[in-house]
């Protein structure tokens, strides 16, 4: 019976993909035919409201296809950024728009999950979700000892609709239109990364290694587990402070602030590749919480990454830019971001390696006295999506670094949305350790 | 015409000592459920063939006899756990003051999810009555008059839930056929929660969610005209 109705819904899905799949091309087409007699002026504009459209069009289908699927979509255009802003803009939206499970099947999931109802766990417990992620929602409640908690739930049956929905992606090249050149390792990581997300258990045990790694920097504020109230579909934290983006930007904080705010979350950065040698890898704007007072609470640990030794010195080498003089540092960043069978002398990589070194000489100017970084200037926000860009098409990156590039990516829109001014290269100084050659 | 002398076994006119008619029915009533308490626990853990009326009227402290006056047949037992279920399942619907409030989908969801909650304990029981009720000759056949009297007690109280929804508009008319649609589609769901291998069951929660989200939708849209 069951797997009758997997094969149904699969196939259903499959249809309303296909159907995407052929309005994109159709529009796609009609820009291609079109191209020839349109001014170069002419076919910027085009291009751009095409992929307005496309973006618009991709992120109704996925949130029509609810679930799993949309978290596949959004993952694989924001860890990848292959695809351009209006894409990214349009497919994190989903994150805060997915349509909530109403409170009788929330009710029903938690028994399910859990064994009794929410009402016979917590003191109180609020039935509208505050907030809505795609793979579960999070309620306000409060413990039997009277603490103030949110708990997450997880929606019903999703690791088998994220595997089903895999085996569809797979055969449908849905991502390969998506994204136009992901190599499928890219997918099995993101099918890897989603369905750790599943796992409540191991968000759990990631919130409690960050808690303890994060506390040297006491502008950091982190929830606690409550592991009683929690398991592998519900997890109960308690409240982290603070506001949303949006709600902080509109308290109209002071550039003052803004810059103190900035500059905590680049060390944030910094200081958990270098010293917690782990990622809070999800960098959705909705997972940072803001306070008037320059604290910041960082929650949604379900996407995590434990970075290997290798990646985090290939890092600091691309900020010291000593592998720009040496031939061996040289060579082992292409290895490391390209993989092992990668030609150093390559043309074409070597292309790449300058316009990495072009991107991170904006970033992190090693001049002395550089001027503060401005981050609010678009011109910066679109040299980083471009050397994504370049980076994405060699289809060698590896698992960590796209992790990496993707935290960094997220740090930046943060930064940019905030119009931070910064003190980058005194900030990197901090926390960079200085890499020589082995 | 002649009048017939009164047989002896004809029953006497009732005098003041005999207990009164309500206290008696209750008595009865009490019965009835005791024996289909244990009889539950037996049918799961025997199965509905496996389970003798002596192990029930034995676990039940009554005689062998008293049983067949209460239940003619095992299927009887079974008729009586859907009738209680339906009046459960009714009486519960009423106090619930903040789902009279929710959407139709909703009320629908949370209704079959009682459904379901009340027939956990007795899946096994619930398997067995399903396969029996198959039969044409069976009590528990959905064409037997006798299970017509639940069935219809169901029925009406959908259709009412229903008529809620098109008097505020939520829906346009649907007549009986919406009522009928929604009592088939509960044997449907009854049927994937009986073989649902999930953690929980949590496929047949999704499913159930699902498909009663996309059927109210189409039928906000047309009716039946699609």
């Amino acid at each position: 019976m069951g797997v009758v109705n997997n094969k149904n819904k699969s196939f259903a899905r499959g249809a309303r993909l296909a159907q995407l799949g052929a309005g994109l091309a159709g529009s796609y087409l009609a820009y291609q035919l079109q191209r020839p007699f349109l001014s170069d002026e002419k076919q910027k504009s085009r291009r751009q409201s095409l992929n307005n459209k496309q973006a618009t069009s991709v992120r109704e289908e996925l949130q029509n296809l609810r679930g799993p699927i949309m978290k596949v979509g959004q993952a694989l255009s924001m860890q990848t950024h292959a695809l351009g802003p209006e894409w990214i803009e349009q497919l994190s939206a989903l994150q805060m728009q997915a349509p909530p499970m109403h409170p009788s099947l929330m009710r029903a999931q938690f028994k399910s999950a859990f064994g009794k109802y929410p009402e016979e766990v917590y003191r109180s417990f609020e039935p509208k979700p505050f907030a809505a992620a795609s793979l579960g929602q999070v309620h306000w409640a409060v413990t039997p000892g009277g603490d103030e908690v949110v708990v997450k739930i997880q929606y019903p049956a999703i690791r088998e609709a994220i595997e089903s929905d895999f085996t569809l992606l797979k055969t449908a090249g849905f991502a390969a239109r998506l994204t136009g050149f992901l190599k499928d390792s890219i997918v099995q990581e993101a099918q890897r990364g989603i369905l750790e997300e599943t796992d409540y258990l191991l968000e759990a045990k990631n919130i409690e290694y960050f808690q303890k790694a994060l506390q040297p920097l006491d502008f950091m504020r982190t929830p606690k587990v409550y592991r009683s109230l929690s398991n592998g579909q519900v997890l109960t934290m308690s409240r982290v402070p603070g506001m949303r983006l949006d709600e902080f930007l509109a308290t109209k904080p002071s550039q003052e602030l803004r810059n103190r705010v900035g500059a905590s979350l680049m060390r944030l950065f910094f200081f958990q590749l270098f010293h917690v040698k782990a990622l809070h890898a999800d960098p959705h704007p909705g997972n940072y919480l803001f306070n008037l007072d320059g604290t910041i609470g960082l929650v949604d640990f379900g996407c995590v990454k434990y970075l290997k030794p290798e990646a985090i010195r290939c890092y600091g080498l691309f900020w010291s830019r000593e592998w720009l003089h040496d031939d061996d540092l040289y060579a082992e960043v292409v290895h490391t971001v390209f993989g092992r069978k990668a030609a150093v002398k390559d043309a074409h990589v070597r292309r790449v390696m300058k316009e990495i070194a072009g991107f991170y000489d904006k970033f992190h100017p090693l001049t002395p006295n550089p001027p503060l970084l401005d981050v609010g200037d678009p011109k910066f926000m679109d040299s980083l999506t471009e050397l994504a860009r370049t980076l994405i098409k060699n289809k060698f990156l590896s698992a960590d670094f796209l992790f990496l590039s993707r935290t960094e990516s997220g740090m930046c829109n943060l930064l940019h949305i905030l119009k931070a001014q910064l003190p980058s290269t005194k900030i990197a100084r901090e926390y960079i350790p200085v890499i020589t050659n082995k | 015409m002649k009048e017939k002398p009164r047989s002896r076994k004809e029953p006497k006119p009732r005098t003041n000592k005999a207990p009164k008619p309500g206290k008696r029915d209750e008595n009865k009533e009490r019965t009835k459920e005791r024996i289909l308490d244990v009889a539950m626990k037996l049918f799961q853990k025997h199965g509905l063939d496996g389970t003798t009326t002596k192990q029930i009227s034995r676990q039940a402290g009554i005689a062998e006899g008293t049983l067949f006056n209460y239940f003619k047949t095992k299927e009887d037992l079974a008729l009586f756990f859907f009738q209680k279920e339906t009046d459960s399942l009714i009486e519960w619907f009423r106090g619930e003051k903040d789902l009279q409030r929710a959407p139709l989908a909703e009320k629908l969801f949370a209704i079959i999810h009682r459904q379901l909650e009340y027939l956990e304990p007795c899946e096994d029981f619930i398997g067995a009555v399903f396969f029996r009720s198959l039969q044409p000759r069976s009590k528990l056949s959905p064409l037997s008059l006798e299970s017509q009297e639940f069935r219809i007690k169901y029925l009406k109280f959908i259709k009412e839930v229903l008529s809620e929804a098109e008097e505020e508009k939520e829906i346009p008319p649907l007549g009986d056929l919406g009522a009928y649609a929604v009592g088939l589609f509960y044997i449907g769901i009854v049927t994937h929660w009986l073989h649902d291998p999930s953690n929980g069951k949590q496929k047949t929660l999704a499913i159930l969610d699902r498909c009663l989200q996309m059927g109210t939708r189409f039928v906000k849209k047309e009716g039946w005209e699609w």
